[in-house]
């Protein structure tokens, strides 16, 4: 009972969070200057502009947009994209799997790489593999990522030419047998993922390393030392579980900055999921596309939010208490 | 002038007039191929009328057919520099207010459908009719009406008689199929899904589009004018330039748009190669007549002339040009781009003088103070210039710009903003611009009928062209008379003397004309481009056999096109 109670709250805590970041979104993209049709070209007459305008009802008062807005939200209706002359919908429902696969496969990869290396560099403190490694992670960690995935485009597409240099598949796809056809899918995610893994694996192993380390020291830890049992079992068995809950609030707080940095992952290899979607409608003032990409980010952060209370629950018996 | 801005000049100006013939040859060599154009962003959309963007564009100008083609020097004026395309001849009516156009009884849709003169009708109707509200409605404003004589004659009604009024009907129009579009009520268009799936009559015929991945064309084996060489078009896009650079580098794609980065790197690649292309764009640095948003209140700084001539006259514009874009810039000689028909290399421009620059600050009031900075009455001899920021070679000549300033003791505060922004705050309404000095670029038409939208009082308004404001009765008189004039020998001088008084008044330093530089595959055989468009001949393009990579030995597909989703 007090679960569902519990749960019920999130729930509302987090419609009120996608609320209130729907009409961000919707105010300050409408204050920006320009509009989806004030193009810079002559030949189109100040006429035509203001027909579109009124057509979408951009000429309205804002408080009139936000409410009809609202409205047609409420209603299952995102608007309609002026950038890609389709519903909004059609756009998010082929965009948001592409970076559903791309950021979910990252970030799984990216915690168990994270946790693996932090664990195995608590276990060695002070060792090689904990000092070199802890500076190539630092290096990673400090890397802004629009320049890391450049540098990773640059050396694995450019320099050394082993994989594609972005979209998601190659412009002859459809004339490749099915084996290569997956086969080339697979080429074009590996530098996308590789950028993900890289930007998101330090900050991971360097949280995991310091939990493991707070954990060493325990009682119980000692007990079972003292019981015989060889030390590797006490950091990858009774030190890992322990230290794991921290790692997994990690998530929650990391999704945001991990959708950030899809978007600029997006970019650089033009892989065509919602943040390139978002970047590409922000500058072409497509209102009702941007918060749209908005809301599905919001609501991407939020049930990631919620999986992760949910799995750090399960993992430790205080927080169910 | 330094010879590599001669002799780039030189360069481009033979590769855009090496023949005046228009419309694509007859493909002639063997055909095969495919080519693979990364491109900033997916087409906005693929309909004639709906079309403002340039990957938009192209796809347009592949898949649909004009009633007949501009020559390579784009001549506007008259009839007699246009080929034939879905019009196989046209006689004029005695008072020239009509023009009847016999259609090619060849002519198919890529479904196989003839072209009649009803479609020609339902073409103009979709562009002009107000329901559809067209981005480019206003290059039909003078066409009255269309009436259908026979399913091959088409007779186009003017308003008046204009030297352009065939340019206007022949070139600007592209023929759409009623057939297929017509089943759509006119103010339902934009959105119908119907126009995501083209059908055209052009050279190559839609297959495929992928939103995001990939929009592909195939030859239309069976085109009136003849097969195209290439078997397929397919557009990539990639929004970041450093990914398209390095596709093209890799020879994952055929061909970008304005390579970005070192040009040398095109030199030593064994893979892609320069191709310059012309352009209709010039650049220049304007100074606003006016305060910054004011009611047209003076500018404080460059409503005085001597001001305005001295800034002209203390940036070495030849310097700056080399030193952003080395051997391959095109140096501004005026209010119009080299390219233009009426462009005029003897328009007198203030030289670099920085001396004479100084003395003409002094004689304006504007003295040097100790710290060697210029002022008048206590306020600074300093101003911001607003561009966008997106643009490298704009970044670098505001940088350039502000330490020549510096030199005479004006101070430049360089104000990058996005490009949306950037065209909110040239474009005020009825206001002064949100600026004192700009880098604008303007893209004209080939008729110098665009100079009245960026230069004559006409432009100026809601959202016109004319972004500084920039108003002289003895312009717009000379705009008005290039016009009007059907002898184009009379146009050109005209234009010379309004390219003059806009000179004079000085309120732009003009820096350059934009030379694009794309890169290409070197196993594609490029004939030659045109400065409206570097696909305009793609279709004459070809891959020869011996060169040919896996992609090329694909043969077309079979059957109809599939689906847009």
């Amino acid at each position: 009972m007090i679960v569902r109670r519990r749960l019920a709250a999130r729930l509302g805590q987090s419609f009120v969070v996608v609320f209130i970041v729907t009409t961000i979104a919707f105010f300050v993209i409408r204050s920006a200057p320009g509009d989806p049709f004030s193009y810079d070209s002559s030949r189109i007459t100040p006429a035509v502009r203001a027909e579109w305008r009124a057509r979408f009802g951009y000429d309205q008062p804002l408080t009139v947009q936000y409410g009809r807005y609202l409205w047609s939200v409420a209603h299952g209706k995102l608007g309609y994209s002026t950038l890609k002359s389709e519903p909004v919908a059609n756009a998010l429902v082929e965009a948001l799997p592409r970076t559903l696969a791309l950021a979910g496969v990252g970030l799984l990869l990216s915690l168990v790489i994270g946790v693996v290396v932090g664990t195995a560099q608590a276990a060695g403190r002070g060792g090689w593999f904990d000092r070199i490694s802890s500076h190539v992670l630092l290096v990673l960690y400090s890397l802004p990522d629009f320049w890391g995935a450049l540098i990773v485009l640059l050396v694995f597409a450019y320099w050394w030419p082993l994989l594609p240099a972005g979209g998601i598949v190659d412009a002859m796809h459809d004339y490749m047998p099915r084996g290569q056809a997956i086969a080339d899918r697979v080429r074009h995610f590996v530098l996308p993922l590789a950028s993900i893994i890289l930007l998101t694996t330090g900050a991971i192993s360097r949280f995991q390393r310091g939990a493991v380390l707070d954990v060493l020291p325990a009682d119980y830890l000692r007990t079972a030392r003292a019981k015989g049992v060889p030390e590797s079992g006490v950091v990858w068995k009774h030190a890992l579980r322990t230290a794991l809950a921290p790692a997994i609030v990690l998530l929650g707080v990391l999704l945001p900055a991990l959708l950030g940095g899809t978007v600029f992952v997006e970019q650089v290899f033009a892989w065509p999921g919602i943040g390139l979607l978002a970047t590409r409608a922000i500058g072409s003032r497509d209102y009702d596309l941007v918060t749209a990409t908005v809301i599905a980010g919001a609501v991407l952060v939020v049930v990631g939010n919620l999986i992760a209370d949910t799995l750090h629950a399960v993992l430790d018996p205080r927080v169910r208490e | 002038m330094h010879k590599p801005v001669v002799a780039i000049s030189a360069l481009i100006l033979l590769a855009a007039c090496t023949s005046t013939e228009g419309g694509p040859r007859p493909a002639s060599g063997p055909s095969g191929g495919t080519f693979i154009y990364s491109a900033p962003s997916d087409p906005q959309s693929v309909f004639p009328a709906f079309v403002a963007e340039q990957v938009g564009a192209v796809v347009i100008d592949l898949v649909f057919d004009h009633l007949a083609d501009i020559s390579s020097d784009l001549t506007t004026t008259g009839d007699k520099t246009f080929t034939p395309r879905l019009a196989r001849s046209w006689t004029w009516s005695p008072d020239s207010l009509s023009i009847t156009f016999s259609l090619d009884p060849r002519a198919r849709w890529h479904d196989g459908k003839p072209v009649t003169a009803g479609d020609v009708r339902y073409s103009v109707k979709v562009l002009i009719d107000p329901k559809v509200a067209s981005p480019v409605a206003a290059t039909l404003s003078n066409v009255d009406s269309v009436s259908v004589k026979d399913s091959l004659t088409a007779v186009v009604w003017f308003k008046k008689h204009t030297p352009e009024q065939f340019y206007d009907i022949a070139y600007q129009l592209y023929v759409v199929p009623e057939h297929v579009y017509g089943k759509v009520p006119l103010d339902s268009l934009r959105t119908s899904d119907v126009i995501r799936t083209p059908v055209g009559s052009g050279q190559f015929r839609f297959v495929q589009w992928k939103p995001d991945v990939s929009f592909e064309l195939d030859a239309d084996t069976a085109n009136y004018h003849g097969r195209p060489l290439l078997d397929r078009v397919i557009v990539t896009p990639a929004t970041d330039p450093a990914a398209r650079r390095t596709q093209v580098l890799t020879g994952q794609a055929d061909f970008m748009q304005n390579f970005p980065g070192d040009l040398a790197v095109l030199d030593s690649s064994k893979v892609a190669r320069a191709l310059v292309v012309p352009s209709l764009q010039y650049v220049f640095m304007g100074m606003n007549p006016y305060a910054p948003k004011s009611n047209m209140q003076a500018h404080p700084i460059f409503s005085d002339v001597r001001v305005r001539r001295a800034l002209s006259m203390a940036v070495d514009r030849v310097a700056m040009l080399h030193n952003v874009f080395g051997d391959k810039g095109l140096l501004g000689r005026g209010p119009f781009p080299m390219i233009l028909s009426v462009s005029d290399t003897t328009v007198k421009l203030p030289p670099y003088d920085t001396a004479a620059a100084g003395a003409l600050l002094d004689s304006a009031g504007w003295r040097r103070g100790p710290n060697g900075t210029r002022s008048k009455h206590g306020a600074p001899l300093k101003f911001s210039l607003l561009l966008p920021s997106t643009t490298a070679s704009r970044q670098k000549y505001s940088q350039l710009l502000q330490e020549q300033f510096r030199r005479i003791g004006v101070t430049l505060v360089i104000d990058a903003v996005d490009p949306k922004t950037f065209t909110a705050r040239i474009q005020p309404g009825q206001k002064a611009g949100d600026f004192d000095a700009v880098i604008q670029g303007f893209q004209t038409d080939p008729s110098p009928n665009g100079m009245r939208q960026n230069w004559g009082t006409a432009g100026i308004g809601l959202e016109g062209q004319n972004v500084l404001h920039y108003s002289n009765p003895k312009t717009d008189a000379l705009i008005d008379s290039i016009a009007l004039s059907f002898d184009p020998a009379k146009a050109k001088a005209y234009a010379k003397r309004a390219f003059q008084q806009i000179a004079d008044d000085a309120y732009a330093i003009w820096l350059y004309d934009i030379t694009e530089v794309e890169a290409v595959n070197r196993r594609v055989t490029v004939t030659r481009t045109r400065a409206d468009g570097w696909w305009r001949y793609l279709g004459e393009w070809s891959i020869a056999p011996d060169k040919r990579i896996d992609r090329d030995k694909i043969p077309l597909s079979a059957g109809a096109p599939t689906p847009a989703r």
